[in-house]
Order: C-alpha cells, then sequence, then structure tokens
C-alpha cells in the first residue's frame, strides 16, 4: 500500500507544488529588490484566466502560456509604477492588486468558462504512458521548474545584476550611493515577477485542471508569500518548500484514498502553521535572513 | 483640525470635491471597460441609484453591508496609530465568530438579556486572543505582526471548518456542515423588517469610543506619541509594550465583534464562509480613511454602495459580481498613486 | 477652485443616470422568473441542468421572461440578489443551491406574494415549495455499469461535501457494483468542498494512484475529474449533467443527469394560474432523472443491464432493503427493514465495500 501512496504524493506533490513554487520564484525576486506583494494572487489569477482565454480561442496552449505571462507581467508593470515610482505604501497597494486581479480575472474569464481545451501536453520521459503515467510524465512547465530555480539563484547570486538588485534590497540610499539606480531595477525585477506569477497561473488552468473558475488560486498566491519567508528568499530552498506546502496540500487527499483517516482542514493549516513556526524560531535565535529594506515594510522588528 | 467653521467646510469640501473627481476618473475607465465587456455601464449605475435611494430596502441593504466595514476598518485603525499594521481582520473575524457559537452552544436556555451580552463579550474575547498571539509575538521581537496577522487569516477559517464538519455539526441537517441554528435569544435584534441589525449599533458605539480615545483622552495622545517616534514614546515613560498588546486586543476584539454579528444576526449559525474579505477591504477603508473617524463612515458607505453596483450588473447585466472589484481596485489605484504615504490624520 | 468643475461634473452625471433610467418599456411577460446558480452555467454540471431546465421552462410558456445570476454564493449575500430579482419584477425564484434556503425562505417570509421553489433542502411555506432529484437509488445503475467495466476491482468516488445524501450515493453506487462483481471495492476521498478544481483534480489523480480505473463524483461540476481521468486514460461515470460526456470521448461509461424542465414548467404554470401548492417533491429516474447515453466503450451486454438495472429503480426498487451492513461489520439496516426516502440523509456509514471514513 505505500509503494503506490509514496508514489501518488510525490507525483501530485509535483503537479501541485509546480506552481507554487513559479509563484514563489517571481515574490523573491520583487522582495530580493525589498518590495513585498501581498498581490500575488491576483497576478496569478490574471495569468489563470488569460492563458485559458488565449488557449480556448487559439487552440495553443503555449500562446496561452505566452499570454498569462505577459499579462501578468503588465499587471505587475502597475504595480511596480505605484509602489516604486509614486512611492505608495506597499501593502495597501498590494491587497488593492489582489482585488483588481480577482475582478479583472473574472471579466476576462467568464466568455470562456466551460470552455474545453487541450492543455499543455504531457511529454513523456524515461518510457511514460498508461494510466500510471510511467515515472516522469508531465508537462513542460513542471520540467522548468528546477531549472528555473537554479536560473533565478544564479541571476541573483551570479550575476551583477542580481547583485545590484540585492543591494537594493538591503539599503536602498546605500546602493544609490554607489551608482545604482534602484527604481530601475525594481522595475525589472517587478516585472521578472510577474511574468513567474502569470506562468505560476497558466499552470492551474493549462496543466493541473483544464478550467478557469473565478478565483480558482484558492489562497495559494498567500501560501507562496509564507513559501517565501519558509525559503529564506533562497529560490533553492523555495523548492523544497514548494515540494512541501504542494506535498502537504495533496496528502491528505492521497491520504482519504488510501483509506486513512485525516481531517481535511488540520492539514492544509500545516503551510500557514510551519510558516509561522518557522518565523518563530528564526526570531528566537535573532536570524534574519531577510532583505533589510523589506525591513519597515513587512519586517522590521525594532 | 481647522478651528473655525469656514476652514472646517473648506476641508471637508476639497476632500469631498477630491473624492469626487477620484471616483468620476475611475468610473469612466470602469465604464470603458464594462462597454468592451458587452455590459451597459448607465443602466447599471441607474439601476444602483434607484435601488438603493429609491426604496428603503435597497437603503437598508447599505447599513447591513457597512456594518462589519465599519468594524474591521477600526480594526486596522486602532493600530495603525501606533504604527501597527493588522492585515488580520480577517481571522479576527472568523475567531470571533467561533468563540461567540461556542458560547451559543452552550447556552441554550437562557433568556436573551444573558445570552446576547454574553456572546458579544465572547466574540470580542475571541477576535481580541487572536490578535494577541501576534501582538505576543511583536513584543517579544520574535515575528513582525504584518506576517502573522498575515498567516492567521488563513488558519482562523480552517478552524470554524473544522468544527462545523467535526465536534458541532448540525444533527439536524446532518446532511449539511454547518452548526445548528442558534436560539431566538441567541439572534441579535434587527429594524424595521429589514437586515439592519444590532451590530450597526455596536460599530456607531465603536467608531464613537474610537474617535472619543484618540481624540480627547490621555490615551490617544500617547498613542500617537508611539505612532511618531516609539523610541521617543518610551523615553517619556509611555509603556509601549503594553500599549502594543492593549491596542491589539482592543483591535482583534473590534473585528470579532462584526464577527459575531454575522453569525448572530445575518446567518444564524455558523457556516465556512462568513466573510466575502471584509478584513481586507476593511484595512483598505481604514487606509483610504486615514484612519479618521469621519473618513472611515464615508470610505465604508463608498465601498458598499460599490457592492450594489456589483449586485445590479449581476442581476441584471450576466457580469460576474466580481467585477466591482475592478472599479474599487481602481479608485484605490488613483488615490494610493496620488498622494504620498500620509501619517494619521 | 475645483469645486465648480466638480460640481457640474457631478450634475452632468446625475442628469445622464435619470436619462439612462427609464427602462425600456416591453410588452409585460406572463411572468418573469429570477433564478440563481451557485456556480457558472457552463459547468457541465448541476448548474448547467438546472439551466437546461429553466430554459426548457422558458421554451414551453412563450413570452416567459427570465432573470439569472451565476456563482451567488450560499451566505446572505445570495438574499441581496434574490430580493434584486423581486424588485425587477420576479414573481417565481428558484432558489437552485442547498445553502441558498434559509435566505430565500426569509425573503418568502417577507414577500407572501412571491413563489420559491428551492432545490435540495426541506423548509415549506405556503408560498415556499422544496424539489430535487432522488438520486441514491439512481447510483444503483452506475455501479452496475462500473462493477461491470472495472477490471482492478477499485472504483474511485469524489465527494465535495460529505452529507447524508452524497454519501448515500456511494453507498448505492457500491450496492450497485457488487451485484455483478462481488469482489469490487469503492475508494473514496473528500475534498471539503462542492467546487474546488485544482483538489478534484489532484483527488481523481490519488484515486487513480490507488488503482480505481473507474472514476466517479458528487460536487458540483464533473468537469475537473472526468478530464482527469481521461487523461489518464481511465473510465469515468459522470453526474448532475449528461452533457458531461462531451468530455470524454473515449472513456465514457454513462452518467446520471437531472431532467427539471417539467417540474420547472409546471410550476411556472401554476404561479400562472394562482394554484401554486407547495410541495416536497423527490423523484428518482424516469421523472426528475435520466441515465446519459453510454459511451462507445459500454459493449452491448453491460448496456442492456445498466438499462435495465435503471428500470427497476424507476418502477420502485429500493436497493436500502436489509439486511446491509456496513464496512466495520455492522448491520446498519435490519432484515426486513427498509430505508425510505425521508431518511437518505441520515447516512454517516458507508456499506461493506467501501474503503472510507463516513463520519
Amino acid at each position: 500500500m505505500f509503494g503506490p501512496l509514496l508514489y501518488g504524493v510525490a507525483a501530485s506533490s509535483v503537479m501541485s507544488g509546480t506552481s507554487l513554487l513559479y509563484a514563489t520564484l517571481g515574490e523573491i525576486v520583487g522582495e530580493r529588490g525589498g518590495i513585498v506583494n501581498l498581490g500575488l494572487e491576483g497576478i496569478m489569477l490574471v495569468g489563470a484566466a488569460s492563458g485559458f482565454a488565449m488557449t480556448a480561442l487559439t487552440g495553443n496552449p503555449y500562446l496561452g502560456l505566452a499570454a498569462a505571462a505577459v499579462a501578468g507581467t503588465a499587471l505587475n508593470l502597475i504595480f511596480a509604477y505605484l509602489v516604486v515610482s509614486r512611492r505608495a505604501n506597499q501593502l495597501a497597494t498590494g491587497l488593492t492588486l489582489m482585488f483588481f486581479g480577482l475582478g479583472l480575472s473574472a471579466l476576462v474569464g467568464r466568455p470562456f468558462v466551460g470552455a474545453l481545451i487541450t492543455g499543455l501536453p504531457k511529454l513523456h520521459l524515461f518510457g511514460g504512458g498508461g494510466a500510471r503515467g510511467g515515472l516522469l510524465n508531465y508537462d513542460v512547465l513542471v520540467y522548468l521548474a528546477v531549472p528555473v530555480s537554479v536560473l533565478i539563484w544564479w541571476l541573483l547570486f551570479r550575476t551583477r545584476w542580481g547583485l545590484e538588485l540585492r543591494a537594493v534590497g538591503e539599503s536602498p540610499a546605500a546602493a544609490l550611493a554607489a551608482g545604482v539606480r534602484p527604481p530601475r531595477l525594481q522595475y525589472q525585477a517587478l516585472a521578472l515577477a510577474g511574468l513567474l506569477g502569470g506562468i505560476a497561473g497558466a499552470h492551474l488552468s493549462l496543466a493541473l485542471t483544464l478550467t478557469w473558475a473565478e478565483g480558482m488560486t484558492a489562497g495559494r498566491g498567500f501560501i507562496a508569500i509564507a513559501l517565501v519567508i519558509f525559503a529564506k528568499w533562497n529560490p533553492l530552498w523555495a523548492i523544497a518548500g514548494a515540494l512541501l506546502f504542494g506535498g502537504a496540500e495533496s496528502l491528505q487527499l492521497q491520504l482519504q484514498a488510501a483509506g486513512a483517516d485525516v481531517s481535511p482542514f488540520i492539514m492544509n493549516m500545516v503551510p500557514y502553521l510551519l510558516t509561522l513556526i518557522v518565523l518563530i524560531v528564526w526570531g528566537w535565535s535573532r536570524q534574519t535572513a531577510a532583505p533589510a529594506a523589506l525591513g519597515r515594510t513587512f519586517f522590521g522588528v525594532e | 483640525m481647522p478651528r473655525d467653521g469656514a476652514a472646517l467646510w473648506r476641508m471637508l469640501s476639497a476632500q469631498t470635491a477630491a473624492v469626487a473627481l477620484v471616483a468620476l476618473i475611475a468610473l469612466s475607465a470602469f465604464s470603458a471597460l464594462l462597454l468592451a465587456a458587452g455590459g451597459n455601464p448607465l443602466k447599471a449605475y441607474a439601476d444602483t441609484v434607484v435601488y438603493v435611494f429609491g426604496n428603503a430596502y435597497g437603503f437598508s441593504e447599505l447599513l447591513v453591508r457597512m456594518t462589519p466595514l465599519l468594524l474591521t476598518a477600526i480594526a486596522a485603525a486602532l493600530p495603525a496609530r501606533i504604527g501597527l499594521i493588522n492585515v488580520g481582520a480577517e481571522g479576527q473575524l472568523y475567531m470571533g465568530a467561533w468563540l461567540a457559537t461556542g458560547g451559543e452552544l452552550a447556552l441554550q436556555d437562557h433568556s436573551a438579556f444573558v445570552v446576547l451580552p454574553l456572546l458579544t463579550l465572547l466574540g470580542f474575547i475571541g477576535g481580541g486572543l487572536w490578535a494577541l498571539l501576534p501582538a505576543l509575538l511583536r513584543v517579544l521581537r520574535l515575528v513582525n505582526e504584518t506576517i502573522s496577522t498575515l498567516l492567521l487569516n488563513y488558519i482562523a477559517p480552517l478552524i470554524v471548518s473544522y468544527f462545523i464538519f467535526g465536534p458541532w455539526r448540525s444533527p439536524e441537517s446532518a446532511s449539511y456542515p454547518q452548526s445548528p441554528a442558534f436560539v431566538d435569544a441567541a439572534r441579535l435584534p434587527t429594524f424595521f423588517h429589514s437586515r439592519v441589525h444590532a451590530g450597526l449599533i455596536y460599530a456607531a458605539v465603536c467608531l464613537a469610543l474610537y474617535w472619543l480615545v484618540m481624540t480627547r483622552t490621555r490615551f490617544g495622545l500617547e498613542m500617537r506619541a508611539i505612532g511618531g517616534n516609539p523610541e521617543a514614546a518610551r523615553r517619556l515613560g509611555i509603556p509601549v509594550f503594553r500599549y502594543i498588546l492593549i491596542v491589539m486586543f482592543v483591535a482583534g476584539g473590534i473585528a470579532g465583534l462584526s464577527g459575531m454579528a454575522e453569525v448572530s444576526a445575518i446567518q444564524g449559525r455558523l457556516v465556512s464562509e462568513l466573510s466575502p474579505g471584509y478584513g481586507f477591504i476593511g484595512f483598505l477603508v481604514a487606509w483610504l480613511a486615514g484612519t479618521s473617524a469621519s473618513g472611515i463612515v464615508i470610505m465604508s458607505f463608498l465601498f458598499a454602495v460599490l457592492s450594489s453596483v456589483g449586485d445590479m450588473l449581476q442581476i441584471t447585466q450576466s457580469l460576474p459580481f466580481s467585477v466591482i472589484n475592478i472599479l474599487m481596485a481602481g479608485i484605490l489605484f488613483i488615490v494610493l498613486g496620488r498622494r504620498p504615504a500620509r501619517r494619521t490624520a | 477652485m475645483a469645486r465648480i468643475p466638480v460640481m457640474t461634473a457631478a450634475l452632468a452625471a446625475v442628469a445622464a443616470l435619470w436619462i439612462a433610467a427609464p427602462a425600456s418599456a416591453q410588452n409585460k411577460p406572463p411572468l418573469t422568473v429570477g433564478a440563481i446558480y451557485v456556480g457558472s452555467v457552463n459547468d457541465y454540471g448541476y448548474n448547467r441542468s438546472m439551466k437546461d431546465g429553466l430554459e426548457e421552462m422558458k421554451r414551453n410558456i412563450p413570452g416567459l421572461k427570465l432573470i439569472e445570476a451565476e456563482n451567488v454564493p450560499e451566505t446572505a449575500e445570495s438574499e441581496r440578489i434574490m430580493e434584486g430579482m423581486i424588485q425587477q419584477g420576479a414573481r417565481l425564484i428558484f432558489a437552485t443551491s442547498f445553502g441558498h434556503q434559509q435566505f430565500a425562505f426569509n425573503l418568502a417570509k417577507t414577500h407572501p406574494d412571491v413563489y420559491f421553489e428551492h432545490a435540495g433542502g426541506w423548509m415549506q411555506a405556503p408560498n415556499f415549495g422544496n424539489f430535487f432529484g432522488a438520486t441514491q437509488a439512481a447510483w444503483y445503475p452506475m455501479g452496475v455499469a462500473a462493477g461491470k467495466m472495472t477490471k482492478s476491482n477499485t472504483l474511485g468516488f469524489v465527494v465535495g461535501v460529505p452529507i447524508g445524501y452524497a454519501i448515500g450515493n456511494v453507498n448505492a453506487f457500491e450496492m450497485g457494483a457488487l451485484s455483478v462483481n462481488p469482489k469490487v471495492q469503492t475508494r473514496v476521498v473528500v475534498t471539503g468542498g462542492w467546487s474546488d478544481k485544482a483538489k478534484e483534480a489532484t483527488a481523481a489523480g490519488a484515486l487513480i494512484d490507488q488503482g480505481a480505473d473507474v472514476v466517479t463524483m458528487h460536487v458540483d461540476s464533473p468537469a475537473t475529474i472526468i478530464q482527469t481521468a481521461e487523461g489518464r486514460g481511465v473510465y469515468s461515470i459522470g453526474f448532475q449533467s449528461i452533457e458531461a460526456r462531451q468530455l470524454a470521448p473515449k472513456y465514457w461509461l454513462t452518467g446520471l443527469g437531472f431532467t427539471w424542465g417539467p417540474f420547472m414548467t409546471e410550476t411556472a404554470k401554476s404561479v400562472i394560474a394562482g394554484t401554486f401548492k407547495p410541495a416536497m417533491v423527490r423523484d428518482g429516474l424516469g421523472a426528475m432523472m435520466t441515465i446519459a447515453p453510454f459511451g462507445s466503450a459500454v459493449p452491448d451486454d453491460v448496456r442492456a443491464m445498466v438499462t435495465a438495472a435503471g428500470d427497476k429503480v424507476a418502477k420502485g426498487f429500493n436497493p436500502f432493503t436489509g439486511p446491509v451492513v456496513d464496512n466495520t461489520g455492522a448491520t446498519k439496516i435490519a432484515a426486513g427493514d427498509s430505508w425510505g426516502g425521508d431518511k437518505m440523509g441520515n447516512f454517516d456509514w458507508y456499506v461493506a465495500g467501501v474503503i472510507g471514513k463516513a463520519k
């Protein structure tokens, strides 16, 4: 019994964790630049809706993926304009963005509810196929998830751009003094974050399910925000975190299918409780891996 | 606050004009969007005006909608005065509802005079405790309250769901997970055959107290000192930590009251979906209002009207209710972009 | 000062509103009917079935006006929406989802001249009636189809909310399967809500991972689960609307669908004629429910068996006739006893053969 259970959990963790991972990566990039985006949920929804709409219109899921990326980027640029150029309050703007995305995605998606689409095709690797799916039988976004995480890690920690961005995230004033232009970097970071968030949403509507429904992200954007902290703003840790959090979500369903008695509600609390506990532990040991400029907005423990 | 009447009038008119201008811009953009989506914005607005101002029920529904917003807005505004960010009103609302329901289940055979005050108290305590935890974490320098209140927002509804699917599942409708219906003694009274309920009185009282405390008492003064400069306040001998704990508890308690009112007056039982984001909207209301009491009233009213427009769009034009979020967010975007982040009024 | 242009703009806006406000004068329809759906009508499921029924009613009564609202949550919000419809002239309201009951009932008290029909509840009043399909027994023939077509002897059932009626559906399904295949088992996964697409996809996947080669469901929309099964080459049986078969061209077996149209037409006519009588209507196969067309994978002999079982049920066969043992070994329905329609909401146990916990 454990064999199929473990396999099932692993497989569905990967599937549910993928969109979480992309969203988390995007948020990490933004927060490394000192900007927290509470509206990630809205970005994902817009990505999901536009991706679905484009796929329904053109029949090509890859075009849908592109549309989702563009939509997410565009929406986050609005956010960027407000918080970077207009210096608007990040939290209030982020929450507003969430509502905006909620409404916009509902409007965009409405004509397409119930449309039947061909989603992102599953690509067999190493002899897949059949009901069990073989060893590796996922869509392209799943396969790219880890490489993209490594890419983002490399971008943040091994390139000049990443260095400058992190400098801005630590102290915009110091960065400015060193000749870096914070606004330009923050815009770029937020554009990238929007792109990743849009893709994260698209995975939900083009791969995990083949539908669009209002509000279908069901809080995943906020789980991603928690996941960023849990992963200590490090893209590599985010992979483990996404598997863990994605796993918690699907574990309880798998356990039920295997016949175990598990409360879905307790299980759903796990990501949030875990993050809270981790935060308390860090606070206790005085570690803060957070970019310092996130401080005033988000993390300033005096 | 301007001293003489004329200056006050000018200030209020300028503010109203600014709000109206912003609303008009956002409204035009939104209307364009609706037109593109095949809707008829003018008809929707017209229907709304008729519905909301043309009949008593429509107007009463505005008040019903405002009630939880007023309370959750204070829940965000109060801590903001001492520089704390409470985005947790959503969770505090649920926990207030939860504790109140627990009390109701234990107090089935008493009169309303006993039950209602007790339930109100329980609602306050439930929300208050839920806010106290983040406050403690902040005071102990462990976790910033922004993230802790945010996380707790998602845990609270799960706790509620656990109880209504489990220990508090209603036996009479074992076919549907919800708590048993509140006995009549536990229902907050409503007025004038509408759904306007005593929660509105709670909100009014809280608003009045909020204004009173902030502008006329020593506490308000000390709170503003903390909000301005915590270090200086501490050096002046103001017990900052004590304020953090008490203020968060009270703020959470006020949000908890709105939860109690939801289950006692509107729903009549504990259900898993109590709030369509009242906590978040309350935060935005408080922010827009600059945490002033009068601003909270005006902004809550505005959001309530927007919700009615959403209803109309849905009924008369088959557009999803959710599109109203575009208008609401649009207005907020414009406001956020216009003025620099400012402190409390 | 900014005041003057703003005032002018405001006045202009109000004027525009007043010009736009007068609704176009129309011929008065014989009846305006309002309907609220908990989800989208394009769900190939419950809401679609309601929509189809209402459209049939509309076709049968020329000139009838139908006002609809989708995605109406099961909260106090629904009361507002229904009130709005009444303000727009509706005199018959269909509250199509269980959670709308209390709020529709509240309105029935304050609007004695408006009639309400609620789906799936129990409340009644002079102007408030209740209707639903008697689904449990209808699942028996579905079990027959699954029991015959499965090769792994494992069936999968995704349940949204573990209410008594849903558990009863699972039970009848398993009993039908057992009647043609004594070794078959049904695994149950509960998602916790009537409509969470991501969870449904994961739940269906989990059941398939545990060996199920026929998957079915009791959730608002069968679409996601059927699509997941189809994508993994697994048979599916639909529920709520027979239109769901469009989603699984290769692996569709059969399904259950609601046929609300005749009832809705009758009700509307009674309102027009002034002869509305509140009732608690529960009809099954042959009246409010129907068996969906078979998929190409189903051989003729199985089709015959399923159809025969369906006819049996339509004629009154009740699978819940004792002795019936639950999956812990306890006898839940004694020999000679039987559970009738009034007890269908009381299930808090699964029959032997079902793997899952009902409480």
